[in-house]
Parts: C-alpha cells; sequence; structure tokens
C-alpha cells in the first residue's frame, strides 16, 4: 500500500503565529549572545567552578534528543515494523533539526565562538570532544543521506541499509555525548562507564517524547487524520523508554553509593543537596518519570491525545531537569582532592549557581531553532503522510 | 640508564629512607641550570619540578608566592569578575587531617602532570604540554570550551570572563580562553627561577630538573618524603609536597 | 553575474595594493627614526613583510609556545614596541591596533581583523620586565 506524502501548505494565521513567536524566540537568543560575547562571561551565572551552565544543559538535552528521535525511523528500517515506515522521514527532520538546534547552544556558549574554524580544523583524537564533532557532523551527512534515499524513489531500495547505518551511528554518537562525561576521571559525580548506555536511554525517551508532540501538534494543526494506532503505540513505547531511564538511574546511583569515595557526592544529590535533591526528587522522579508513566497507562486515560501531549511534554520538563543535576548538580559537589582530609580554607564548599536570563534565553533559542526549521521543512518538501488514519497506517488495526 | 624517574621510584626511595629527615644541608634555590641558550627547542631530556615542602613554608609565605604570581603575570586585578569567576593561578589552601586534626597550609596550582587530564579532553590541543614537562594553554588555539576545567582534578585552570588590557608583555591573556600557572615559562627559559618560587627564597620550595640527578631537587625527593595530590590517579605530576 | 565577481574581485585585490607605496604617518616612533636613519630593519623588503608578516608570526609563536624558543626575530613584542606611537599630549602608547595605529590601517582598508590583541599587550612594554 503506497503512502502519500505532501507538504504542509503553511499559510494559515496560526503558521505565521508559530513562525513569527519562534522568530522573536531565536533573535532573543541571538541578543543574548551577543550581550554574552561582548561583555565576557561575568554577566552569566558561570564561574570557575560551574564552567558549563544552563546552556550546556539545552544543548546536551538537544543532543541527545536528536539521535532519540530517529529511532522511529530506526525502528521502521531496522527492525522492518512496518507502521513507523509512514513516520520515518519526519524522524530523520526532527533529529536533524534537534542537533542544529543543539549544536548552535553549545558553539555559541563558546568563549570564542569566532575561532570556530579552530574546532573543525584542528583536531586532538585523544579528546572526545574531538571525537563528538566528527560524530555531529557526521550525523548530519549520515542522516541527510538516509532522508534523500526515503525521497527518492528510485533509492528507497537503499533506504533500509542507509537506516542502519544511521542507526548505529546514533547510538556511537550517544555513546560519544554521555562519555564527555563518564571518562572525567577527577569528578566523582561523572566518572562511571554507566553514564553512555544512561545517555543513549535517555535519548530515546526525550527524542519519543519531542516526536510525539511534534506529530500530534502537526497533524492536529493541518487537519489531517492521524489514527489512535499510531498514537497509542508511539505512547505505549515512550512508557517502557521512561521505565528504562529509571531503572539506569536507579543502578547509577545504587552502584556510586556503594562506592565510599562517592558516597559524598551521592549524599548530596540525593539527601542533601538542597535545591538539586529537590529537583532530582520532584522533577526528575515525580515530574518527569511517575506521573508521564501514569499518564500513559492509566486505563482511563488510554488513547486520550491531551494526557499523552502533558506527559510527553512532563518527559521533557523532567529531562532538562535531569541534566540540570548532572551537569550542574555535578559541578557543584567538590573536587575530593585530600582523601581523608578536610579542606578548611581556599576551596570546597558547594559552588553556587544561579542561571542568568541571557544565558537561559540562549537555552530556550536553541529549541526555537529546532521548531522553525522543523515547520518551513514540512512545507517546503513532503515529510508528513497526508493520512495516518488507522486504515492506512495499520490495516490490522482494531479500533 | 633511564632517566626518567617515575612514581614508583620516588616511593620506593623515600620509604627506603627514614620519616623526618626533612632537613636537608642546601639552602640553594637558585641553582645554576645548564646552557639553555633558548634558541634550541626545549627537549624531553629534561623535566621541570617543584619540591614544596609545607612544614616549612608559613602562611605569609604563601601569601608571597600567590602575590608574586599575580604581580608577575598579571591576574587579580579583574574588575567585572566576581566570586569563583575571579581567575586563580595559584590559591593558598587549609587542610586538617580528620583522624589527628592537624592543620597543614599549602599552596596549589598547575601540578603540571606528566599524563595530564586537560591535554587529553582538549579538542583543539590548545591545552599542551612542553617537551619539558611544563603543562600551558597556547591560547591561540583555545576556543573557551572549559573541557579542561571540567577534567582537571586540582581545579588549577581559570577561565577569563571578561574583557582584559595592559596585560604583561610576556604573559598574554584575553577573554574567553583558559589560563593556569605556566610554571614562569618565560623565566624558566631564561634561566631564572618561577616568580613563586624567587619570593619564598629559601628550601622550602625548590625548583629544579626532576631528571637532573645533581640538582637539588631530585637530590632532596631521593632523601625526603614527598607526595603527590591525588597520587591515585596516576598523573605522575611535576609538583610534589612533603609535609602532607 | 560573472562579470559583477570580476568587478568585485579587482576592487578587492586593487585594494590590497594599493597601499603598497602609501607614506606611513604613523609608522611609530623607533620604526621612523630607523628609516629616517637610512637604515633597513626589513631587509627582505618591505613587501615581503607586508605580505608574508602573518605567515612569519605565526610560525615563531608555535616556535616560541610549544618549544621554548624565545629569540627576537618575528617577535610580536618587537612589531609592538618599534611601532607604537605616543599620543602627543598625554605622552602615553596608543594601542598598536587602535583606530589609525599601525596594524588598522592596512587590516582596516582590506577588512581583516587582527586576533592578536585579544591577548596580547597592545603597547610597548611595562610592569616587571
Amino acid at each position: 500500500m503506497n503512502i502519500r506524502y505532501e507538504e504542509t501548505q503553511g499559510r494559515s494565521l496560526g503558521f505565521y503565529a508559530l513562525i513569527s513567536g519562534l522568530g522573536i524566540l531565536i533573535l532573543a537568543a541571538l541578543g543574548a549572545v551577543y550581550y554574552m560575547e561582548h561583555h565576557g562571561h561575568y554577566v552569566t551565572g558561570m564561574s570557575n567552578r560551574i564552567v558549563w551552565g544552563i546552556p550546556h544543559v539545552f544543548a546536551l538535552f538537544l543532543i541527545v534528543a536528536a539521535s532519540g528521535a530517529l529511532n522511529v525511523a530506526s525502528i521502521a528500517s531496522v527492525f522492518h515494523k512496518k507502521m513507523y515506515k509512514p513516520l520515518s522521514r519526519l524522524s530523520g527532520l526532527v533529529a536533524l533539526a534537534l542537533l542544529a538546534g543543539g549544536l548552535m547552544v553549545l558553539v555559541l556558549d563558546l568563549g570564542r565562538p569566532d575561532r570556530l574554524i579552530i574546532a573543525m580544523t584542528e583536531y586532538n583524537f585523544k579528546s572526545i570532544f574531538a571525537w563528538n564533532i566528527i560524530l555531529y557532523n557526521g550525523f548530519f551527512v549520515i542522516v541527510a543521506v538516509y532522508l534523500w534515499m526515503m525521497f527518492e524513489r528510485r533509492m528507497n531500495k537503499f533506504s533500509s541499509k542507509a537506516g542502519l547505518v544511521a542507526f548505529s551511528w546514533r547510538l556511537i554518537l550517544t555513546t560519544g555525548t554521555g562519555s564527555i562525561f563518564g571518562f572525567l576521571v577527577a569528578r566523582q559525580a561523572y566518572d562511571a562507564v554507566i553514564m553512555a548506555p544512561m545517555f543513549i536511554i535517555m535519548s530515546f525517551a526525550f527524542g519519543l517524547a519531542f516526536f510525539i508532540l511534534i506529530l500530534m501538534a502537526s497533524y492536529k494543526w493541518t487537519e489531517r487524520p492521524l489514527g489512535d494506532a499510531v498514537v497509542d503505540r508511539l505512547g505505549n513505547l515512550l512508557g517502557v523508554f521512561v521505565a528504562a531511564v529509571m531503572y539506569f538511574v536507579v543502578v547509577k546511583h545504587l552502584g556510586s553509593l556503594y562506592l565510599a569515595e562517592n558516597a559524598g557526592v551521592e549524599n548530596f544529590i540525593l539527601f542533601d543537596g538542597g535545591v538539586y535533591t529537590q529537583l532530582f526528587w520532584y522533577g526528575q522522579i515525580i515530574l518527569g518519570s511517575l506521573i508521564p508513566m501514569a499518564l500513559i497507562y492509566h486505563p482511563a486515560l488510554k488513547s486520550n491525545r491531551s494526557t499523552l501531549g502533558l506527559a510527553s511534554l512532563l518527559v521533557l520538563i523532567g529531562g532538562v531537569i535531569q541534566l540540570y543535576i548532572i551537569i550542574i548538580g555535578g559541578q557543584a559537589y567538590p573536587l575530593e582532592m585530600f582523601p581523608g582530609k578536610e579542606i578548611l580554607e581556599g576551596y570546597g564548599g558547594i559552588a553556587t549557581y544561579t542561571p542568568s536570563l541571557p544565558e537561559t534565553i540562549l537555552g530556550v533559542g536553541g529549541i526555537a531553532v529546532a521548531l522553525i526549521a522543523i515547520t518551513f521543512l514540512v512545507k517546503i518538501l513532503p515529510f508528513l503522510p497526508e493520512s495516518l488514519a488507522n486504515e492506512v497506517a495499520d490495516p490490522h488495526h482494531k479500533g | 640508564m633511564s632517566k626518567t624517574l617515575n612514581r614508583r621510584d620516588f616511593i620506593k626511595t623515600s620509604s627506603a629512607t627514614t620519616v623526618g629527615v626533612a632537613t636537608i644541608a642546601s639552602g640553594i634555590t637558585l641553582t645554576t641550570f645548564a646552557a639553555n641558550t633558548s634558541d634550541n627547542p626545549v627537549t624531553s631530556e629534561k623535566r621541570w619540578g617543584m619540591l614544596i615542602d609545607t612544614n616549612k613554608l608559613t602562611e605569609a609565605n604563601i601569601d608571597g608566592m600567590v602575590s608574586a604570581c599575580q604581580q608577575e603575570n598579571g591576574w587579580g586585578s579583574e574588575v567585572h569578575s566576581t566570586g569563583d569567576q575571579k581567575p586563580t593561578w595559584v590559591k593558598k589552601l587549609k587542610v586538617q587531617d580528620k583522624a589527628t586534626g592537624k592543620i597543614t597550609s599549602l599552596p596549589l596550582m598547575c601540578q603540571h602532570c606528566e599524563e595530564p587530564p586537560c591535554v587529553d579532553v582538549c579538542p583543539t590541543n590548545a591545552s599542551m604540554k612542553r617537551e619539558d614537562g611544563i603543562v600551558l594553554v597556547d591560547k591561540h588555539l583555545c576556543i573557551g570550551c572549559r573541557y579542561c576545567m571540567m577534567a582537571c582534578p586540582y581545579d588549577a585552570r581559570s577561565f577569563v570572563h571578561e574583557e582584559l588590557t595592559d596585560q604583561r608583555e610576556h604573559m598574554p591573556r584575553g577573554k574567553g580562553t583558559v589560563e593556569s600557572c605556566t610554571l614562569c615559562v618565560h623565566k624558566v627559559d631564561n634561566n631564572e627561577t618561577p616568580a613563586c618560587v624567587a619570593s619564598v627564597n629559601s628550601d622550602a620550595v625548590i625548583f629544579g630538573d626532576l631528571y637532573d640527578a645533581n640538582s637539588n631537587i631530585n637530590q632532596t625527593l631521593k632523601k625526603v618524603q614527598s607526595a603527590q595530590i591525588r597520587a591515585d590517579l596516576d598523573l605522575n605530576t611535576g609538583v610534589r609536597y612533603s609535609g602532607i | 553575474m560573472y562579470r559583477l565577481v570580476v568587478i568585485l574581485m579587482v576592487l578587492l585585490v586593487g585594494n590590497v595594493f594599493a597601499e603598497r607605496h602609501a607614506d606611513y604617518s604613523n609608522l611609530g616612533e623607533e620604526a621612523s627614526n630607523i628609516k629616517a636613519s637610512g637604515k633597513i630593519f626589513h631587509t627582505d623588503g618591505l613587501d615581503v613583510i607586508r605580505k608574508m608578516h602573518p605567515e612569519f608570526l605565526n610560525h615563531k609563536r608555535d616556535k616560541t609556545h610549544r618549544e621554548g624558543v624565545r629569540t627576537k626575530e618575528n617577535s610580536l613584542k618587537g612589531c609592538v614596541n618599534c611601532h607604537a606611537t605616543k599620543d602627543k599630549q598625554t605622552n602615553q602608547y596608543h594601542s598598536i591596533n587602535d583606530q589609525d595605529q599601525f596594524c588598522s590601517t592596512c587590516h582596516q582598508k582590506v577588512s581583516v581583523s587582527v586576533d592578536c590583541f585579544s591577548c596580547h599587550r597592545t603597547t610597548p612594554r611595562k610592569g616587571t620586565k
């Protein structure tokens, strides 16, 4: 059976409202960047103790989500699940757009963003960062080729092979992103190999949550049919992924608690870290994991689009909070420099960090860039099937 | 004949000596180094290092080291940066042993590791180690990603948070790049000792070539018990401490 | 379109060579003295130093920074010390990258930014050494 893809019209008032809303956010972000780069980082909340602030939280959140958003396409091409096939094009697009947004934030928060060319020409192959630069650039190329093979009829026969390459690449990419932290031997909060697989499973959840929201919004706003078959399936999958993230979080923290060396930082995050502890329990666990799972699996809410949308949004908010705890919380806790000794003066204590307005605007701007790219591209190219009604998406669906 | 003097050798030699042989005859800090014309590239035949004896060092000494470094390299007069945003190339730490309650003061700066984590993580090769063991930031290549600051176990690096003017001629520093103790590389290349070492001017802080069997630092390290901070990471630091 | 590109290129190239034989009013104090005395500092010829100074400086910077070679040749300190001008009233040096100072006259004209002085000192030496 053939799926017909069609560009969105993009002439409605809503379309222009969306574009201008996102445009304002992007302009604000660029203004914030100019302000921060002109003055230097002293206008931010960052310091020599908290060297990576809220822009890194958003950047890594978007990069992690980007690789996860490609999963929907991978399920179709690698695992041959027919129902996901019509969603593949959008999946690739969301992946590229989120990555572009994340990288923009990452680059614009550098001390010298004007020297980006150096990052592209000088490589230290021992550095995970340098590897990531290659992985990110490669991801763009591979997903672009993959999309082309899906769009171009003559190339369709190669698309599942390209899908396999893209899937492998994204696994390596997220491993690389997780390893940015996992290989920091000096920091008790990070030095754990489990960071890499945990980042992969986080990417599954965040990417899918983004995908569900974008899919539901675009079908609602373009008034195209979207059947429960697709939505329910994606919703269930999201629930599984959220549960898997929780499993990894539990294993990571239990494993760390077991090491006396890491007990300090674990106690800090889990029990007496003030804002970080509250963010962990109320934000990441309750708001970002338990409530979404309840919303997805509660029988009374089955096939309820509003609650699934809310669940996806909460997963995303929980994801930002989770990365905030990992990145900022992990830095706030002091380095263990003298085991068996207490530092009385000169260093130590919990570093304070308050995100400033400009850096927060920059982070949000990254999301806006991703969304505006998607909004434009679905208008220019036929990414979206004109119908995802039950009988189109899954002929065997029993409503 | 290996010229390398690694951590294990140190431990072997220091455990062979009795504890408490802290006094050493020589009070010379300004050793004469083999002629370095600074026309020739530095080589790995040398490895610069520092030995800090915290028992001999008074708090005033450490404060003097910090201000000598500021004076020499021009940091510390930033106007906009506040609190932890201010650069700190060297700082005075006070640590207390949890069991005995003994309080020790020490200066902490870049430890000039043989296996520096900051060099491993730097994406652009800006964070680098010279052949003679001095760890530096090549600010021409630094893009200000701050990954090295995440990787450093000693909190030794600072990010310049604001625009600077009127830098020292020999020590370029600028907004948006990372910096740290250079072991006064500009002085070392001219056969001088680092500013902090010169400010103490006693055998409490010894600077020299770790590999040179005739150097004061090499001979002293063979005699006294010394330690590296975070020795468990096996980074083989160039800065050693005795008395902690 | 093609014609437009050609015109643009000609204009650009013309700009680069426009200053070739121009007389610098702000050559810098020491450099002016050397010139007045009839001596030649850049013995390879002015064309060479004008065209190649970025390469010279980059090469020198890597030698100095990475290998500890601290010779006077092609040292940026030397450029600044020789080519800086003093303000007549205040008797203070202008920054060498200020508008219409030595570096800027050409660099402004060809719209090439100078990255040296985001870190390097812009006036002749001061301080401890």
